[in-house]
C-alpha cells in the first residue's frame, strides 16, 4: 500500500512509495490511460421495461405548437437541454448531423429546452445553428412529467409511443450505430424486439 | 502521455471494496484545479468554479446581485460523474448526495442539495424562472447512470472560500456499496470586490 500526503496550492499529492510501489503506482496510471483511450462504440441503453412517453404540447420557435401524439408513427429522440449545459452543447453539433441524416427517414429530433426563454435559445441557435425542433418547456412541468433529474436526458420513443432507450449525458448522434440503431427502430411493431 | 504521467502527483486510497484512485490538477476546459476519483466502473471529477463565475451565472439567470452573492460564496465545484463501466464490466450506477460526508476542521456534515436550497429561495421571494434554472444547474441528488451514462452539474458545499475540506463519497455498483474520500479539496479564493485582496 503507497503512502500519500499533501502539499502545496490546491492541496497537490505528492506520492511517496518506492520500488515496488512506484511500479504499482505507474502501472496503474497507465492502466488507466490505456483504458481511456479504448473508447468502444456508443450505444443507446435499452429501459428495463418500456413505458407510454408522456403526452405533452408545448411551443417552440415563432410560436409553433409541438405535441408529442403528432409523431405517432414515427421514432422519436426526445432530449432535454439547456443552453448552459456543457455536454448539452457539445452534443448539438452532432445531434444536427443526424437530423440531416434522418429527417426525411421516419425519424424526429425534438430537443426541449428547459427552463429558459425564446430569446435565450434564440441566441444560441446564433452560436450552435440546428434546424430540428426546439420547443419551451418554461415552467419545467414536462421534464418533471419524464422524471428527468440532469441534463442532458435523450429519451428514445418507438412508433407505437413507448419510451424504449434512455440516455443521459451527451452521445456523438451521428455515430453509424447509433443512426443504424435509430433507423432499426422504425420497424418495430410491438415494445422493444 | 509520460510527461503526464510524471507531472501527476497520485495516491491510493483503501475505500471498502474497491481501491480509488485520486489525483488532483488542472481542467484542461476550465483552467482551474480539478479534484478526481477513479474506481473501477466511475470517474467522479470535481472543478472549482471562481465566486465571480458563479455570480455571474446566477445574476444572468434572474438572480438578485445578494441571492447571487450568498451562492457564489458558498464554495461551488463542477461535478461530472461518469459510468465508465461499458469500457469494463458493464453495470449500472446510483449515488445519493444525502450519504457524501463533508469533513471540514474536525466536524462533518452533509452536502446541501436541490431540495435544500428550494426553500431558501421561496422564503427569499427568488423569481420561478431562475429557480427553475438554479434546480436544473445543480448536480442532482440521486441518480442511476447506466454504462456510458455520464452528468455534469454544480455542488455547493456550504463553506468559505478558500476552504480545505474532504469529501468522503459513496456510490453502490456491481451489487456492493463503496466508498472514498477525496482529501484536500481546496474551495476557490474569493477576490474582495472592494480590496482586491484574495479571500
Amino acid at each position: 500500500m503507497c503512502a500519500g500526503y499533501t502539499s502545496g496550492y490546491g492541496g497537490y499529492a505528492v506520492m511517496v512509495c518506492n520500488g515496488f510501489r512506484i511500479f504499482l503506482c505507474h502501472f496503474l496510471l497507465l492502466l488507466t490511460y490505456t483504458v481511456s483511450a479504448a473508447e468502444p462504440g456508443q450505444t443507446l441503453p435499452v429501459v428495463p421495461q418500456p413505458f407510454p412517453a408522456p403526452e405533452f404540447s408545448l411551443k417552440g420557435e415563432g410560436g409553433k405548437q409541438y405535441r408529442l401524439s403528432d409523431f405517432r408513427g414515427q421514432v422519436v429522440l426526445l432530449n432535454f437541454w439547456a443552453t448552459w449545459c456543457p455536454p448539452c452543447r457539445r452534443e448539438m453539433p452532432s445531434m444536427e448531423r443526424a437530423w440531416k441524416i434522418l429527417k426525411d427517414k421516419g425519424v424526429v429530433i425534438l430537443a426541449i429546452n428547459v427552463g429558459e426563454d425564446e430569446d435565450k435559445v434564440f441566441e444560441f441557435t446564433g452560436q450552435y445553428p440546428v434546424s430540428f425542433p426546439l420547443p419551451l418547456d418554461l415552467d419545467a412541468s414536462v421534464v418533471r412529467q419524464y422524471r428527468v433529474t440532469g441534463l442532458p436526458t435523450t429519451y428514445i420513443i418507438n412508433p407505437k409511443g413507448l419510451i424504449t432507450h434512455r440516455t443521459m449525458g451527451s452521445r456523438d448522434w451521428d455515430q453509424a450505430d447509433i443512426i443504424k440503431q435509430l433507423l432499426d427502430m422504425r420497424q418495430q411493431k410491438q415494445g422493444v424486439e | 502521455m509520460w510527461n503526464r504521467t510524471l507531472v501527476s502527483a497520485f495516491f491510493l486510497i483503501m475505500s471498502g471494496p474497491v481501491q480509488a484512485v485520486v489525483s488532483t490538477g488542472i481542467d484542461e476546459d476550465a483552467k482551474l484545479p480539478y479534484w478526481e476519483i477513479r474506481s473501477p466502473g466511475i470517474s467522479l471529477r470535481l472543478v472549482q468554479r471562481l465566486p465571480d463565475q458563479t455570480r455571474g451565472y446566477f445574476m444572468a439567470r434572474g438572480f438578485r446581485s445578494e441571492d447571487a452573492e450568498v451562492i457564489a460564496r458558498s464554495c461551488v465545484f463542477q461535478t461530472i460523474f461518469r459510468n465508465e463501466s461499458h469500457k469494463t464490466r458493464p453495470d449500472a450506477v446510483s449515488y445519493n448526495l444525502k450519504e457524501w460526508t463533508v469533513l471540514q476542521a474536525g466536524h462533518e456534515r452533509k452536502m446541501k442539495t436541490r431540495e435544500d436550497w428550494e426553500p431558501v429561495w421561496q422564503a427569499k421571494g427568488v423569481d420561478h424562472a431562475a429557480r427553475i434554472a438554479f434546480e436544473w444547474s445543480l448536480f442532482p441528488t440521486r441518480q442511476v447512470y447506466r454504462p456510458g451514462d455520464y452528468n455534469w452539474g454544480m455542488s455547493i458545499f456550504d463553506l468559505r472560500p478558500g476552504t480545505v475540506f474532504d469529501l468522503r463519497v459513496s456510490w453502490r455498483q456491481y451489487g456492493k456499496n463503496h466508498v472514498a474520500t477525496i482529501p484536500d479539496i481546496q474551495c476557490a479564493p474569493d477576490i474582495h470586490p472592494d480590496t482586491g485582496a484574495m479571500q
